[in-house]
């Protein structure tokens, strides 16, 4: 019996450090500064990985650096991504057309985390605001920069086995191709 | 039948089943990459291996390369299984190139599919890797060597199953090798199966090249209609247009695969050029305008001329319901019935192969590769109907004896006897093995008796008496033998000559022996369909000609591919009062039509076949239908406006159209359409109960029909020592209408030959690949010819290609004077 | 004050009864400009606040400081469409809104909020209508209350709503009780149903020193009857949206809201009555004092909203009639045992 009414002072006591001490808290911070931004006034510089507008990079060499290899838009939660592959005139594999539909885009970023390329990255231009829907649907064109974006280095031909403006071979990596009509070991 | 258990499942399977397959039918999917269950096993992946608990084996073991036997426990789940493969796939990955994003294979790619079950993501070693040169192996297929794994499928495939030995393994250890000894088109018209083998993407299909992913494709279980033989396939579009045919497996018809024609003819489909806008006189018009001056030109002629005026041509590659609504709407209307076959002699000899053809007789192509002898006649399968040969070609491997009685230099990928002979001799063949045949049997039933020795049944030649005799007691010995028979260049009566003997072997095997090969993909549902004594299109342009027609609908049929004489044609058309058209094509008759309704294709409005044993079978659309974004878009990205409708997206099936034209606006649903089906014939009642995956035989009963066929009488050829007779023939690319239009095939086909014997070519001092002309009345005709020792004398064989203006011959059967052949001077 | 009276209105009588028919008016308009503008006022108020208490400003862009948000809000509210759902019952759904913001504004018609003013020896009441069973309209008034939330909720005809209604209607049912025993004791000690009389009662001490479990019971309740945080789970917007309100916009959904708000001054000037000796305080005028207890009720309903979660539903349930119910009953008796002992 007494081991029952000590739990249930207990429970209250401890129900009453709860109350005030959640009261106390926001008291002691109605006395704080505000941390709050003034925002068109103040821009805070975002971090470069921040997930904004979509670009579209080259490669070291400036070629386009996206393959369309449909990963992206296959991943995008949102569906908005659509391009067509198309075969260059020496071999390369890009993107007939790319859109983006921004309209519809929620900044996930699992489309620059699908990209074997690092073509398709996410920059920190979050102002993004448009008098017509219509005017969100960004091309190709729009989208592409002259620059490799946050890695300038790589190159995602040097590293495949398809020949492309390498020979056979002669990629990171790569034996001389194998003489199939040699004897030799 | 071997019972055993695997991962704690108890199967029971026939004797002789891999322990992969019993995984397989209880659900668990081994990894593998070199077995395929066409193929068989090899050993060559280590892929598969699992763990054997119990039984006549201990251990680790290659599953694909043991028999399943009574007692054995397995486990495919064994930590010790799983390692091993964890392994094996990090091997065949060292070597694998950074490829998958700009591979075709990726999405559909087993390498990737075992890669990631098989939990190897990061690669650890650090060395370099192997690289091949590639090879240009044609139009079809792009070669990546550096994807290769090494599991033999492709050479299995090329060289063990279907029997052409230009693609193989070279080279040893880590640097084996598959390709050509040199670059070039891969000579296999069934090549195109390496794209689906290949479980990586080192074969892939040039013709879909980087068109989408697996993952973004509309896909459906689908149909070839590019020979009467109706494999299984699947196609793909996206964005409008088909971009890719595979093969599906079919355990009746096709099995695994298909062949080239039937993989790469669909970008007739996507023709830039093909009919989008209903046109009248010239002028563009929507859909329902064109169909009301259609409709009304129509009937005005049916009211001037009587409703006999107004004739329908149709083809055999309508679809059943089209030339059921044809069908419904020419009786109504008392219009023409549908002409569906180019020539009456190919309309006979179709009818009488159909009414010969009952449930007991009709092998299906399955049951032909557990053949044990085999006569082929009129046929050259490679070129009439593909895949046959690669039917035939797994009876060969089996043991099976052919036979192949035809004029032509056939060639095929086995071993056979060719007695080559001219059209007109086969019938008699025929009857004379019948004969001897029966009176073998008679003698044995009465035995004692004094043989009698068949007389020959028509004037034949005495060194063939051998021959057939050899082919008698093969056919006695055989246990399971079969008839193949064509009916293109046969003669009239051959169709009914083979039915007979296939029946008599019917009485004396108790099994199913006989397989014909009909002109086109629904030739049986026309001839189910048509009226008796059907009439041909060379009536109707007699008819024209007589002023009895005025009024001419053409339903997805080319007049101009098929007529024998290009100019009278056209001067029938022009005589007629109303041309209208429904095309799928921009054929020529599309081109010259006062009225133009376009059609959609079989991809965009599905259908159904009858192909050549009698089996329905139907499909759906792939996609709906209008232009494709890529010619609406130029190549460019796709417009940047927004509209409910489809551009060219008004286009309709032909039967839709047909019915329109004729007046019936409410009957255009699906279900009215099996209704009209139903009606028009009874065999078809049964669409409306079996769903469209599963097709079914319309064949009668044996019960259900005369015994005895009528006796046909052949159409007389006129003889002559100093003349060789023309054969017009199909060609495997370049005379069947549809893959004619598809760029792929175009640019992969090679220069037409026209083929004549060794011995009549010599007086005429042509050789292999000269120039030859042929003077005939309406001009003359230069080809390239090909001299075989191979085929038959006294013949002359022609392709009805696409390229060869074979049209200036004239009706055949034609002979045509040694005189008028000559060495053309040109290089 | 009879028919046949008002009608004679001749003579002195006559004109005495006008004057007072024209201070009443006075009365009311001056009571309702400050209730409202006291409500529109709060709206501001607790949105910076609840800013301040979550260190951040609050609203800031309307006027120097963001004073005019509320003249924002109100030009808001009356410009947006005035929806009403297809399926909803039309008269109801209208009329809804309307019962909740008038029963909160009628409940301060019995309130006291200063002392009686004598002018040229005329008494005037500072209360709008000192009713002898005044106590008893206040517990009326907001049990009707109830009607604007459950019928709104019904009549929205979705299915949010109606989960709000029915918890609105479920969680007052619940309160109204311990509320009404609450302030037995109240009574008991001032004798008196009349609001002025319980003011009047408190001139040496405020109840709040001798009833003070009464006055936490009456705090806890009367937070759940306006349906603030803790207590809010009517329109608990994580798991019903907006909840009764859902449906509703324009100046419907304002009338909702002005609700809200006129019924946390009243709370607060409810509580200033019962429990802080209404207008009555040393040095400074009583309406000031007044002024100054109503806000401490608003200012800890705000404080409490940012500080406290809301309640699940059984919890609600459960303090309501497991812990505040038998806690009221208690209190009764003890402070009936208290008279009956001090005789008092
Ligand atoms: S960020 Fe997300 S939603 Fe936007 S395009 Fe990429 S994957 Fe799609
Ligand atoms: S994932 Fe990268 S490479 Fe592939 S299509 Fe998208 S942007 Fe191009
Ligand atoms: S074959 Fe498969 S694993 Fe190899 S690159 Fe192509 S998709 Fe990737
Ligand atoms: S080319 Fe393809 S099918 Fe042939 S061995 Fe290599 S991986 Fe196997
Ligand atoms: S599948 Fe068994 S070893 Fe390749």
């Amino acid at each position: 019996m007494a081991k029952e009414e000590s739990s249930i002072a207990k429970t209250a006591a401890e129900m009453v450090k709860g109350l005030a001490g959640s009261y106390a808290v926001t008291l002691k911070h109605l006395f704080r500064k505000p941390i709050t931004e003034q925002y068109p006034e103040y821009k805070k510089p975002l971090p470069a990985r921040s997930r904004g507008r979509i670009i579209l990079t080259v490669d070291p060499d400036g070629d386009e650096r996206c393959v369309a290899c449909y990963l992206c838009s296959a991943v995008c939660p949102t569906s908005c991504i659509s391009m067509e592959s198309r075969e260059r005139d020496d071999g390369r594999r890009h993107a007939a057309w790319f859109r983006i539909n921004f309209a519809r885009c929620i900044y996930c970023g699992l489309c620059e985390e699908a990209c074997p390329t690092l073509a398709i990255q996410l920059t920190p231009d979050f102002e993004f605001c448009k008098d017509d829907i219509l005017k969100f649907v960004y091309e190709k064109e729009d989208l592409l920069v002259n620059h490799g974006g946050r890695n300038q280095e790589y190159n995602f031909y040097r590293h495949a086995g398809l020949s492309e403006k390498g020979e056979k071979g002669t990629h990171i990596n790569e034996k001389p191709p194998v003489d199939v009509k040699s004897n030799m070991p | 039948m071997p019972r055993l258990v695997i991962d704690d499942l108890q199967i029971e399977v026939p004797e002789g089943t891999k322990v992969i397959e019993a995984a397989e039918r209880l659900g668990i999917m081994i990894p593998r990459f070199c077995y395929h269950k066409a193929l068989g096993s090899a050993g060559a992946c280590r892929m598969c291996a699992v763990k054997f608990i119990h039984g006549p084996f201990k251990g680790l073991q290659m599953s694909c390369m043991i028999d399943a036997q009574d007692g054995m426990v397995v486990s495919t789940t064994d930590e010790e299984a799983v390692a091993f493969r964890r392994q094996v796939i990090e091997w065949l990955m060292m070597n694998h190139p950074h490829d998958c994003p700009v591979c075709d294979e990726g999405g559909q790619c087993l390498l990737q599919d075992e890669t990631v079950s098989g939990g190897h993501g990061l690669r650890r070693y650090p060395g370099r890797k192997r690289t091949y040169h590639d090879q240009y192996l044609g139009e079809f297929i792009a070669h990546e060597m550096n994807r290769c794994i090494h599991c033999y499928r492709c050479s299995r495939f090329y060289q063990d199953f279907a029997g052409y030995r230009d693609l193989g393994p070279m080279q040893i250890a880590n640097r084996v090798y598959f390709g050509r000894f040199r670059d070039g088109p891969l000579e296999s018209p069934f090549a195109g199966n390496l794209v689906d083998i290949c479980p990586t993407g080192v074969y892939t299909d040039r013709s879909s090249r980087y068109k989408a992913r697996r993952w973004d494709l509309q896909r459906v279980p689908f149909l070839c209609i590019h020979c009467s033989l109706g494999c299984s396939t699947v196609a793909s579009a996206r964005y409008r247009e088909v971009v890719r045919i595979e093969a599906r497996f079919n355990e009746s018809v096709n099995g695994h695969f298909i062949c080239d024609r039937g993989r790469f003819a669909y970008p007739y489909a996507n023709l830039a050029d093909r009919p989008r806008r209903a046109r009248v006189d010239g002028e563009d018009a929507s859909l329902a305008e064109a169909v009301r001056a259609a409709s009304g030109r129509l009937d005005q002629i049916s009211m001037n001329a009587g409703p006999d005026a107004v004739a329908l041509v149709a083809s055999d590659r309508c679809s059943l319901e089209t030339l059921a609504v044809l069908k419904r709407i020419s009786r109504e209307k008392g219009w023409r019935h549908p002409a569906v076959f180019p020539r009456p002699d190919l309309e006979h000899k179709t009818r009488r192969a159909v009414s010969r053809l009952d449930r007991r007789l009709a092998v299906s192509m399955r049951e032909l590769e557990s053949a044990d002898f085999i006569l082929a006649v009129g046929i050259d399968p490679v070129h009439e109907a593909p895949m046959l040969a690669l039917a035939l070609r797994q009876a060969f491997r089996e043991d099976a004896g052919i036979v192949v009685m035809d004029p032509r230099p056939v060639s095929a990928p086995f071993d056979f006897d060719h007695v080559a002979i001219a059209p007109a001799e086969i019938g008699g063949c025929l009857s004379r093995i019948t004969e001897a045949l029966s009176a073998l049997q008679a003698d044995s039933a009465a035995q004692g008796k004094e043989t009698r020795r068949p007389e020959a049944a028509g004037p034949l030649r005495a060194d063939l008496d051998s021959r057939i005799a050899g082919i008698v007691e093969r056919l006695r010995g055989s246990r399971n033998p079969v008839i193949v028979c064509g009916t293109d260049i046969v003669r009239d009566s051959t169709p009914d000559r083979a039915a007979d003997l296939a029946r008599l072997l019917l009485q004396l095997k108790a099994r199913p022996c006989l397989f014909f090969v009909l002109p086109g993909p629904n030739s049986f549902g026309a001839v189910l369909l048509a009226e008796s004594p059907g009439r041909s299109f060379s009536d109707v342009v007699q008819d024209i000609e007589q002023g009895k027609v005025k009024a001419l609908l053409v339903v997805e049929s080319d007049p101009f591919k098929n007529f024998p004489d290009r100019e009278r044609l056209e001067r029938a058309l022009d005589r007629l009062d109303l041309l209208a058209a429904m095309d799928y094509l921009p054929t020529s008759v599309v081109g010259r039509a006062h009225i133009v309704l376009p059609t959609c294709t079989v991809f965009e409005c599905g259908g159904s076949f009858i192909n050549q044993e009698g089996r329905v079978q139907r499909v759906e659309p792939v996609h709906e239908g209008g232009i494709p974004v890529h010619q609406v878009s130029g190549g460019g990205h796709p417009p940047r406006v927004f509209s409910h409708e489809v551009p060219g997206g008004e286009i309709e099936a032909a039967w839709r159209t047909a019915l329109e034209v004729a007046g019936y606006t409410n009957a255009r649903d699906n279900l009215s359409i099996l209704k009209i089906m139903a009606e028009e014939h009874p065999g078809f009642a049964r669409c409306r109960d079996i769903p469209t995956s599963r097709s079914f035989r319309v064949l009668p009963d044996a019960g259900d029909r005369p015994p005895v066929c009528e006796e046909t009488g052949d159409r007389a050829a006129p003889e002559a020592a100093d003349t060789l007779e023309v054969v017009l023939v199909d060609r495997f690319f370049g005379t069947e209408e549809l893959s004619g239009y598809s760029p792929v095939i175009q640019n992969a086909d090679s220069e037409p030959l026209v083929f004549l014997h060794v011995r009549d070519a010599e007086p005429l001092g042509i050789a292999h690949s000269d120039w030859i002309s042929i003077a005939l009345e309406g001009g003359g005709l230069e080809v390239r010819a090909g001299v075989s020792a191979q085929m038959a004398e006294g013949v002359l064989v022609i392709p009805r290609h696409r390229l060869l203006e074979w049209q200036k011959l004239g009706p055949v059967p034609a002979q045509i004077p040694f005189g008028r052949i000559s060495r053309a001077g040109k290089e | 004050m009879t028919m046949p009276a008002m009608c004679r209105g001749t003579g002195k009588t006559g004109m005495m009864w006008i004057l007072g028919f024209i201070l009443l008016l006075i009365k009311l308009v001056l009571v309702l400009a400050v209730l409202l503008g006291m409500a529109a006022a709060l709206v501001l108020v607790e949105r910076k606040l609840l800013g301040r208490f979550q260190i951040r400003y609050g609203p800031n862009r309307v006027g120097p400081f963001g004073l005019l948000q509320p003249v924002a809000d109100g030009i808001k509210m009356l410009l947006k469409e005035d929806i009403v759902p297809a399926s909803a019952d039309r008269v109801i759904f209208m009329l809804a809104p309307a019962a909740v913001a008038m029963t909160s504004l009628l409940i301060f018609a019995v309130v006291p909020f200063a002392e009686d003013l004598t002018v040229r020896g005329r008494r005037i009441p500072m209360v709008i209508a000192d009713l002898n069973v005044g106590l008893l309209f206040v517990l009326a008034m907001s049990s009707i209350s109830i009607y604007g939330i459950a019928l709104g909720g019904w009549a929205s005809n979705s299915k949010y709503s109606l989960l709000g209604g029915i918890r609105g209607a479920a969680q007052l049912i619940s309160y109204e009780l311990s509320m009404g025993l609450s302030l037995v004791p109240i009574v008991m000690v001032s004798q008196s149903f009349s609001l002025v009389d319980i003011v009047n009662a408190q001139a040496n001490y405020p109840f709040i020193l001798v009833q003070p479990v009464a006055f936490l019971i009456f705090l806890v309740c009367s937070m759940a009857e306006a349906n603030r945080l803790p207590f809010d789970l009517p329109e608990a917007e994580n798991e019903l949206i907006a909840g009764y309100h859902m449906e509703y916009s324009g100046m419907r959904f304002a009338l909702y809201f002005v609700g809200e708000y006129v019924n946390m001054v009243v709370i607060g000037s409810l509580l200033a009555v019962f429990f802080l000796g209404g207008w009555r305080g040393p040095f400074l005028p009583p309406i000031v004092w007044f002024l100054l207890k109503v806000m401490i009720v608003p200012f800890f309903l705000i404080w409490s909203r940012a500080s406290l979660p809301r309640f699940r539903y059984d919890q609600l349930m459960h303090l309501g009639w497991k812990v505040l119910l038998p806690l009221s009953l208690l209190n009764i008796v003890v402070t009936g045992a208290v008279i009956l002992v001090t005789g008092r």
